[in-house]
C-alpha cells in the first residue's frame, strides 16, 4: 500500500469541513424540494463534499507515495502576523505607524534584509501610499496616531 | 451593418481620454507583473479591485482586462531573454524562445512573440465581437433550469481542466460553493453560517478570498524558495525578422490563434492550456519539427499567438452568459457585481457602452502593448533587478490597505489572513485554488436558479432532463467527466500540464 499523505489529508480536510457544515446546518429549515428552505442547498453541498472527500481519502491510500511537505513556519507566521499588526494598528495608530510596523515585521521573513534597506522601503511606501490612497483615492483613515 | 455601428460605439468609448489612460495603465501594470515572476494577474487584479470602485464600471473593467492580456505579453519577454517564465502561460515560450536567444536571435523571438500576439489579439477580438450578440440571443431563451445546468457544466469543465487530481478539483469547487453560502439567505433573510458576526451577513468578502488564496499564500511560498534569478541577459540585437523567419511563422500563428480561441472559451481553459496545446500541435505538424528543441521559431510564434487569443476569448462566456471561464474572469465578475452590474446575457443590451467599449479597448490595448513592449524591452528587463525582498512588503501593504478600504473595516484584513493560511495549506496539499474561486462566485447564482427551477417544476427534478438545452448541457458535463476516467486521455492531460 502506497499512501499518498497529501491526498489523505486533503480528503480528511474536506470531510471535516463538511461535517462541521452539516452540524451547523441543523439550525436551518430544509423545506421541500419544491420550496427549498435556507438549509436545502447547504445540505446537498456538504453531503456532496463529504462524498468527494471520502473518495479522495480512500484513493489517497493507494495512489502514493507522496509525503506531506514541510511548512515554512517562520515565513508563514511572520507574514500573517504582519497583516494582523496592520489591522490592529490602523484605526488607532494611523496609516503611517501601521505601514512601518507591518513592513518591519514582514521584513524579518527574508533573511537577506538589511536595516537600512527596510527603513528606506518604509519611507518609500509611506510616501507612495499617501499619494495613492490618501491624495488620489481619498480613503477615510487616520494618518497619525490618535491614542488619546 | 450592425456590427460596425456597434464597433464604432465601442471605439468611441475606448478612445475616451479616461478609458484610454486606464487601458494604458492596465497594460503597463500587466506587462510589469508579467515580467516579474512571483506575482501573477490573479493576485494583481484582486489587489487593484478596491482601487477601481471610484471609477465607472467600464473604465474599471477596461483597466483590469488590460492587466490580464498585458501579463501575457510581459511573460514572454523574460521567457525568451532569461529562460524565466514570468507567467505560467509563457512556460512553453522558454522551450524554443530561450534557445533562439542563445543562437543570437533574441530580437527575432521577441518580435515574433509580440507580432503573433497582436495578430491573435486582433482576430480573437473580432471573434468576441461577432459571437457576443449571437450567443446572447441564445442565452436569453434560457430558463432557470438551463442556467443551473450551464453553471454546473462550467464548474465541471473547470475542474476537469485543472491541474492534478480531478476529484480534488471538484472537491475544491464544492468547497467554494459552500463558502459562497455564508451570509444572509436571499429568500428568507435567515443568517447562514455567520456565527453571529455582523460582518459576515453580506457573505464572505470576495476580495479577501482571492487576495488571501492568491496573494498572501503566494508570498509565503515565494519566500520559502530561495531566490534564483540570473542577471545574465542575452543581448538583444536586431528586432527585425529575416524573410525566412517571417515565412515560417505565418502558419503557426494562424494555427495558434485558432487553437487558442477555442481553448479560451472553455471554462477552466485559458492562456496556459492554449500555449501548451499549440506547442504540442506545432511539434507534430510543423515542417521544421526536427528543429524543435534547438530554437525553432514555430515554437515561439504558435504558443504566443495561442495564449493571447485565449486570454481574449475567455471573455466570451463572461460577457454573454455571466459565467467566468477561469480565476481571472471570476475576479471580473466580482468587479462587475461590486459595481452593481449583474453579468449575464442582458449586459449587451443594458450596458452597450461596457460591452462594446471593452471589446474595442482590447484591440486598442493590444496595439499599445506592441508599442510599449518592443522599444522598452531594456526597461522591462531592468525591472527584474528589483529584488523580491523589496517587492513583497509592498504587495502586503497594498493588499492590506486595499482590503481595508472595501468596507473601512479591519475585519476584512483578518479574513484575508485566514484565507492566506488556508491558501498555504491548500498548496501544501496540492489542492487547487482556482476551482474554489470559480465555485465561490457561481455558488450563490446556482442556488438561486436551482430554487427557482424547482419551484417552477413543482419540485420535480426531471425538469433538468426534460428541457432540451439543460439536458444537452448536462450531457456534455457527464461526457467531460467520463472522458477523464479514460486512462489514456488522463495521461495526455497530465503530460500537457506537467510543466505548468
Amino acid at each position: 500500500m502506497k499512501i499518498n499523505a497529501k491526498d489523505v489529508a486533503s480528503g480528511a480536510l474536506l470531510i471535516a469541513i463538511a461535517v462541521a457544515g452539516l452540524w451547523l446546518n441543523q439550525d436551518h429549515t430544509l423545506g421541500t424540494a419544491r420550496r427549498m428552505g435556507p438549509g436545502y442547498m447547504p445540505m446537498m453541498t456538504f453531503w456532496l463534499q463529504m462524498g468527494l472527500g471520502a473518495i479522495v481519502l480512500v484513493m489517497g491510500l493507494f495512489n502514493g507515495p507522496d509525503k506531506l511537505d514541510r511548512w515554512a513556519w517562520r515565513e508563514l507566521t511572520l507574514i500573517l502576523a504582519s497583516l494582523c499588526v496592520f489591522a490592529l494598528l490602523l484605526e488607532q495608530g494611523g496609516l503611517f505607524l501601521a505601514i512601518a510596523a507591518t513592513v518591519g515585521v514582514a521584513s524579518l521573513g527574508d533573511r537577506t534584509h538589511k536595516p537600512l534597506g527596510v527603513l528606506g522601503l518604509i519611507i518609500f511606501l509611506m510616501a507612495l501610499c499617501w499619494f495613492v490612497f490618501i491624495r488620489e483615492l481619498d480613503i477615510r483613515v487616520n494618518l497619525w496616531p490618535s491614542f488619546f | 451593418m450592425d456590427l460596425f455601428a456597434n464597433l464604432y460605439l465601442g471605439m468611441s468609448v475606448a478612445l475616451s481620454l479616461d478609458n484610454i489612460t486606464f487601458a494604458l495603465l492596465g497594460a503597463f501594470i500587466g506587462t510589469a507583473i508579467g515580467v516579474l515572476p512571483g506575482i501573477g494577474p490573479v493576485a494583481t487584479i484582486s489587489l487593484l479591485l478596491p482601487i477601481t470602485f471610484g471609477m465607472s464600471a467600464t473604465t474599471a473593467i477596461i483597466m483590469l482586462a488590460g492587466i490580464y492580456y498585458g501579463a501575457q505579453y510581459g511573460g514572454s519577454t523574460t521567457s525568451i531573454l532569461l529562460n524565466l517564465p514570468g507567467e505560467v502561460s509563457s512556460v512553453v515560450t522558454t522551450l524554443e524562445g530561450y534557445k533562439m536567444a542563445r543562437k543570437g536571435r533574441a530580437g527575432a523571438a521577441l518580435t515574433i512573440a509580440a507580432l503573433g500576439s497582436f495578430f491573435a489579439g486582433t482576430i480573437s477580438t473580432i471573434l468576441v465581437a461577432a459571437s457576443g450578440p449571437l450567443l446572447t440571443s441564445v442565452a436569453l431563451s434560457f430558463g432557470p433550469a438551463d442556467y443551473f445546468s450551464l453553471m454546473l457544466l462550467g464548474l465541471i469543465i473547470s475542474a476537469v481542466l485543472a491541474q492534478g487530481s480531478i476529484v480534488k478539483a471538484i472537491g475544491m469547487v464544492v468547497l467554494g460553493v459552500a463558502l459562497g453560502l455564508v451570509g444572509t439567505d436571499v429568500q428568507t433573510g435567515q443568517q447562514r453560517f455567520t456565527f453571529g458576526v455582523p460582518e459576515l451577513s453580506d457573505g464572505i468578502g470576495f476580495v479577501a478570498v482571492a487576495m488571501g488564496m492568491f496573494g498572501i499564500a503566494e508570498i509565503i511560498l515565494n519566500l520559502e524558495r530561495p531566490e534564483s534569478r540570473s542577471v545574465l541577459t542575452n543581448k538583444v540585437d536586431s528586432l527585425w525578422l529575416t524573410r525566412e523567419e517571417a515565412m515560417r511563422s505565418i502558419a503557426p500563428v494562424l494555427r495558434g490563434t485558432t487553437i487558442g480561441s477555442v481553448l479560451g472559451i472553455l471554462p477552466g481553459g485559458g492562456a496556459s492550456l492554449a500555449a501548451f496545446g499549440s506547442y504540442m500541435l506545432e511539434s507534430k505538424v510543423s515542417k521544421y519539427r526536427h528543429e524543435f528543441g534547438t530554437g525553432a521559431i514555430e515554437g515561439v510564434a504558435g504558443p504566443e499567438a495561442a495564449n493571447n487569443a485565449a486570454a481574449q476569448t475567455s471573455f466570451i462566456p463572461l460577457l454573454t452568459l455571466g459565467i467566468p471561464a477561469n480565476a481571472v474572469m471570476a475576479l471580473m465578475v466580482g468587479a462587475l457585481i461590486i459595481q452593481g452590474i449583474q453579468p449575464g446575457p442582458r449586459m449587451v443590451e443594458a450596458q452597450p457602452d461596457l460591452f462594446w467599449g471593452l471589446i474595442a479597448s482590447m484591440w486598442v490595448g493590444n496595439l499599445m502593448l506592441l508599442v510599449i513592449n518592443l522599444p522598452l524591452i531594456g526597461m522591462w528587463v531592468k525591472l527584474l533587478e528589483v529584488p523580491y525582498r523589496y517587492l513583497y512588503p509592498a504587495i502586503l501593504i497594498f493588499c492590506a490597505i486595499g482590503v481595508y478600504s472595501l468596507n473601512n473595516n479591519v475585519f476584512d484584513v483578518y479574513l484575508t489572513v485566514a484565507f492566506g493560511l488556508f491558501g498555504y495549506l491548500c498548496s501544501k496539499l496540492k489542492l487547487e485554488g482556482a476551482p474554489l474561486l470559480i465555485g465561490f462566485v457561481l455558488g450563490p447564482m446556482m442556488e438561486e436558479h436551482l430554487r427557482r427551477a424547482m419551484l417552477l417544476s413543482r419540485g420535480d427534478p426531471m425538469v433538468f432532463l426534460q428541457r432540451p438545452i439543460s439536458a444537452t448541457l448536462l450531457g456534455i458535463a457527464a461526457l467531460a467527466l467520463l472522458t477523464m476516467l479514460l486512462p489514456a486521455l488522463r495521461k495526455k492531460k497530465e503530460a500537457a500540464l506537467a510543466e505548468g
